[in-house]
Protein backbone atom coordinates (compact mmCIF):
# COMPACT_ATOMS: atom_id res chain seq x y z
CA UNK A 1 0.00 0.00 0.00
CA UNK A 2 1.20 3.60 -1.13
CA UNK A 3 1.58 6.11 1.50
CA UNK A 4 2.93 9.84 2.33
CA UNK A 5 4.77 9.34 5.67
CA UNK A 6 7.76 9.70 4.30
CA UNK A 7 6.95 13.17 2.88
CA UNK A 8 4.54 14.06 6.40
CA UNK A 9 8.10 12.97 8.14
CA UNK A 10 10.20 15.16 6.33
CA UNK A 11 7.77 18.47 6.29
CA UNK A 12 8.59 17.83 10.13
CA UNK A 13 12.03 17.47 9.58
CA UNK A 14 12.02 13.84 11.83
CA UNK A 15 14.55 11.83 11.63
CA UNK A 16 12.36 7.83 11.20
CA UNK A 17 13.45 7.21 14.71
CA UNK A 18 12.19 10.25 15.90
CA UNK A 19 9.20 9.59 14.57
CA UNK A 20 9.22 6.01 15.69
CA UNK A 21 9.86 7.16 19.25
CA UNK A 22 6.50 9.66 18.52
CA UNK A 23 4.74 6.46 17.79
CA UNK A 24 6.84 3.89 20.20
CA UNK A 25 7.20 1.97 18.02
CA UNK A 26 10.87 0.48 16.02
CA UNK A 27 12.67 2.45 13.45
CA UNK A 28 13.00 -0.88 11.85
CA UNK A 29 8.40 -0.38 11.78
CA UNK A 30 8.79 2.97 10.53
CA UNK A 31 11.56 2.36 7.86
CA UNK A 32 8.97 -1.07 6.70
CA UNK A 33 5.92 1.14 6.38
CA UNK A 34 7.57 3.99 4.39
CA UNK A 35 9.24 1.07 2.04
CA UNK A 36 5.47 -0.56 1.69
CA UNK A 37 7.18 -3.17 3.07
CA UNK A 38 4.53 -3.35 5.74
CA UNK A 39 0.88 -2.35 6.02
CA UNK A 40 0.57 -0.65 9.55
CA UNK A 41 -2.46 -2.30 12.01
CA UNK A 42 -5.59 -0.24 12.54
CA UNK A 43 -4.78 0.99 15.79
CA UNK A 44 -0.74 2.13 14.46
CA UNK A 45 -2.65 3.86 11.36
CA UNK A 46 -5.23 6.13 13.76
CA UNK A 47 -1.95 6.57 15.69
CA UNK A 48 -0.59 8.20 12.48
CA UNK A 49 -2.79 9.72 11.64
CA UNK A 50 -3.41 11.67 15.22
CA UNK A 51 -0.08 12.40 14.70
CA UNK A 52 -0.06 14.16 11.66
CA UNK A 53 -3.58 15.52 11.97
CA UNK A 54 -4.93 13.67 9.19
CA UNK A 55 -7.84 11.47 8.48
CA UNK A 56 -6.23 7.64 7.38
CA UNK A 57 -6.92 7.74 3.70
CA UNK A 58 -5.13 11.23 3.02
CA UNK A 59 -1.88 8.95 4.54
CA UNK A 60 -2.52 5.66 3.18
CA UNK A 61 -3.56 4.56 -0.63
CA UNK A 62 -4.92 1.56 -1.24
CA UNK A 63 -4.98 2.28 -5.18
CA UNK A 64 -8.99 2.33 -5.01
CA UNK A 65 -10.19 4.36 -7.43
CA UNK A 66 -14.16 3.48 -8.02
CA UNK A 67 -17.23 4.90 -5.80
CA UNK A 68 -17.87 3.66 -2.45
CA UNK A 69 -20.81 2.00 -3.76
CA UNK A 70 -18.75 -0.52 -5.90
CA UNK B 1 12.04 15.26 -4.75
CA UNK B 2 13.11 17.90 -2.19
CA UNK B 3 11.14 16.85 0.48
CA UNK B 4 12.20 13.36 0.17
CA UNK B 5 15.98 14.54 -0.11
CA UNK B 6 15.60 16.41 2.99
CA UNK B 7 14.18 13.32 4.67
CA UNK B 8 17.00 10.86 3.92
CA UNK B 9 19.32 14.02 5.18
CA UNK B 10 17.06 14.33 8.27
CA UNK B 11 17.76 10.51 9.00
CA UNK B 12 22.09 10.78 8.59
CA UNK B 13 21.70 14.25 10.61
CA UNK B 14 19.52 13.31 13.88
CA UNK B 15 19.79 9.38 14.12
CA UNK B 16 22.85 9.95 16.54
CA UNK B 17 21.11 11.90 19.21
CA UNK B 18 20.53 10.05 22.04
CA UNK B 19 16.96 9.17 23.02
CA UNK B 20 15.46 8.30 26.22
CA UNK B 21 14.02 4.64 26.17
CA UNK B 22 10.11 4.16 26.03
CA UNK B 23 9.18 2.00 29.20
CA UNK B 24 8.06 -0.10 25.79
CA UNK B 25 11.48 -0.53 25.08
CA UNK B 26 12.42 -1.09 28.40
CA UNK B 27 10.81 -3.94 28.86
CA UNK B 28 11.73 -5.09 25.32
CA UNK B 29 15.48 -4.48 26.31
CA UNK B 30 14.84 -6.87 29.33
CA UNK B 31 13.42 -9.42 27.91
CA UNK B 32 16.06 -9.74 25.41
CA UNK B 33 18.48 -9.03 28.23
CA UNK B 34 16.82 -11.49 30.56
CA UNK B 35 16.67 -14.13 28.08
CA UNK B 36 20.65 -14.06 27.12
CA UNK B 37 21.75 -14.25 30.91
CA UNK B 38 19.32 -17.21 31.27
CA UNK B 39 21.19 -18.69 27.59
CA UNK B 40 24.74 -17.62 29.31
CA UNK B 41 23.73 -19.45 32.93
CA UNK B 42 22.95 -22.45 31.41
CA UNK B 43 25.41 -22.90 28.47
CA UNK B 44 28.16 -22.44 31.67
CA UNK B 45 26.58 -24.96 33.28
CA UNK B 46 26.78 -27.13 30.80
CA UNK B 47 30.07 -26.69 30.37
CA UNK B 48 31.18 -26.55 34.27
CA UNK B 49 29.02 -29.99 34.15
CA UNK B 50 31.48 -31.77 32.06
CA UNK B 51 34.28 -34.32 32.67
CA UNK B 52 37.36 -32.88 31.80
CA UNK B 53 38.61 -33.78 28.34
CA UNK B 54 35.37 -34.14 26.50
CA UNK B 55 35.09 -32.33 23.24
CA UNK B 56 32.91 -29.64 22.76
CA UNK B 57 31.03 -31.42 20.13
CA UNK B 58 30.48 -34.40 22.56
CA UNK B 59 29.71 -31.90 25.18
CA UNK B 60 26.61 -30.15 23.73
CA UNK B 61 24.94 -32.73 21.87
CA UNK B 62 25.76 -36.30 23.06
CA UNK B 63 27.41 -36.80 25.89
CA UNK B 64 25.90 -37.97 29.19
CA UNK B 65 24.47 -35.10 31.63
CA UNK B 66 24.23 -35.24 35.65
CA UNK B 67 20.25 -34.93 36.99
CA UNK B 68 21.61 -32.36 38.99
CA UNK B 69 22.00 -29.99 35.53
CA UNK B 70 19.44 -31.66 33.88
CA UNK B 71 16.64 -31.20 36.43
CA UNK B 72 18.28 -27.48 36.62
CA UNK B 73 18.44 -26.67 33.64
CA UNK B 74 15.29 -28.07 32.43
CA UNK B 75 13.54 -25.34 35.10
CA UNK B 76 15.49 -22.93 33.92
CA UNK B 77 14.57 -23.03 30.26
CA UNK B 78 10.85 -23.71 30.86
CA UNK B 79 10.39 -21.22 33.30
CA UNK B 80 12.39 -18.79 32.13
CA UNK B 81 11.55 -18.67 28.70
CA UNK B 82 7.94 -18.48 29.69
CA UNK B 83 8.33 -15.60 31.73
CA UNK B 84 11.36 -13.98 28.99
CA UNK B 85 8.62 -14.48 26.52
CA UNK B 86 5.76 -13.33 27.89
CA UNK B 87 7.99 -10.17 28.96
CA UNK B 88 8.63 -10.08 24.93
CA UNK B 89 5.32 -10.34 23.76
CA UNK B 90 4.01 -7.36 25.88
CA UNK B 91 6.89 -5.01 24.70
CA UNK B 92 7.30 -5.77 20.97
CA UNK B 93 5.51 -3.14 18.19
CA UNK B 94 2.84 -4.00 14.84
CA UNK B 95 6.10 -4.87 13.10
CA UNK B 96 8.14 -6.81 15.02
CA UNK B 97 4.75 -8.64 16.26
CA UNK B 98 3.88 -9.99 12.37
CA UNK B 99 7.40 -11.09 11.89
CA UNK B 100 7.13 -12.99 14.79
CA UNK B 101 3.95 -14.68 13.84
CA UNK B 102 5.27 -15.48 10.20
CA UNK B 103 8.50 -16.52 12.01
CA UNK B 104 6.76 -18.91 14.03
CA UNK B 105 4.58 -20.86 11.46
CA UNK B 106 7.64 -21.28 8.90
CA UNK B 107 9.15 -22.72 11.61
CA UNK B 108 5.96 -24.82 12.47
CA UNK B 109 6.19 -25.66 9.06
CA UNK B 110 10.48 -26.65 8.96
CA UNK B 111 9.12 -29.12 12.00
CA UNK B 112 6.17 -30.68 10.72
CA UNK B 113 7.04 -31.00 7.23
CA UNK B 114 10.01 -32.94 7.58
CA UNK B 115 9.23 -35.01 10.85
CA UNK B 116 6.93 -37.23 10.15
CA UNK B 117 8.85 -38.21 6.41
CA UNK B 118 11.99 -38.84 8.85
CA UNK B 119 9.47 -41.00 10.72
CA UNK B 120 8.05 -43.39 8.40
CA UNK B 121 11.42 -43.60 6.00
CA UNK B 122 12.90 -44.66 9.67
CA UNK B 123 10.59 -47.59 9.82
CA UNK B 124 11.37 -48.81 6.66
CA UNK B 125 14.93 -48.74 7.80
CA UNK B 126 15.76 -46.16 4.95
CA UNK B 127 16.87 -43.73 7.36
CA UNK B 128 18.15 -43.42 10.99
CA UNK B 129 15.82 -42.68 14.17
CA UNK B 130 14.61 -39.65 13.99
CA UNK B 131 16.69 -36.79 15.93
CA UNK B 132 14.19 -34.58 17.97
CA UNK B 133 17.03 -31.99 18.82
CA UNK B 134 18.21 -31.80 14.89
CA UNK B 135 14.26 -31.37 14.02
CA UNK B 136 14.05 -28.33 16.45
CA UNK B 137 17.44 -27.03 15.57
CA UNK B 138 15.95 -26.91 12.21
CA UNK B 139 12.84 -24.98 13.03
CA UNK B 140 14.55 -22.84 15.30
CA UNK B 141 17.02 -21.67 12.23
CA UNK B 142 14.39 -21.28 10.10
CA UNK B 143 12.37 -19.11 12.44
CA UNK B 144 15.47 -17.20 13.35
CA UNK B 145 16.05 -16.87 9.26
CA UNK B 146 12.49 -15.49 8.43
CA UNK B 147 11.86 -13.17 11.74
CA UNK B 148 15.64 -11.52 10.79
CA UNK B 149 14.25 -11.38 7.15
CA UNK B 150 10.79 -9.34 7.76
CA UNK B 151 12.39 -7.21 10.93
CA UNK B 152 15.73 -5.95 9.28
CA UNK B 153 14.99 -6.03 5.39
Amino acid sequence: MNNKLKVLRAMRNWSQAELADRLDVSRQAVNAIETGKYDPSLPLAFKLARLFHMPIEEIFDDGFEGSNDD
Amino acid sequence: MTVLKEAMMTEVATSKAPRRASPRQRRYRFALGFAAVLGGIIGGWMVADQPAGRDGVEAAFHGSLSAGFAIGASLFWAVGLAISMTIYHRAIDDHEERAWLWAGLAGWYAFIVPAPVWWVLNRADLAPPADTMLLFLFSMVVNAIVWMWLKFR
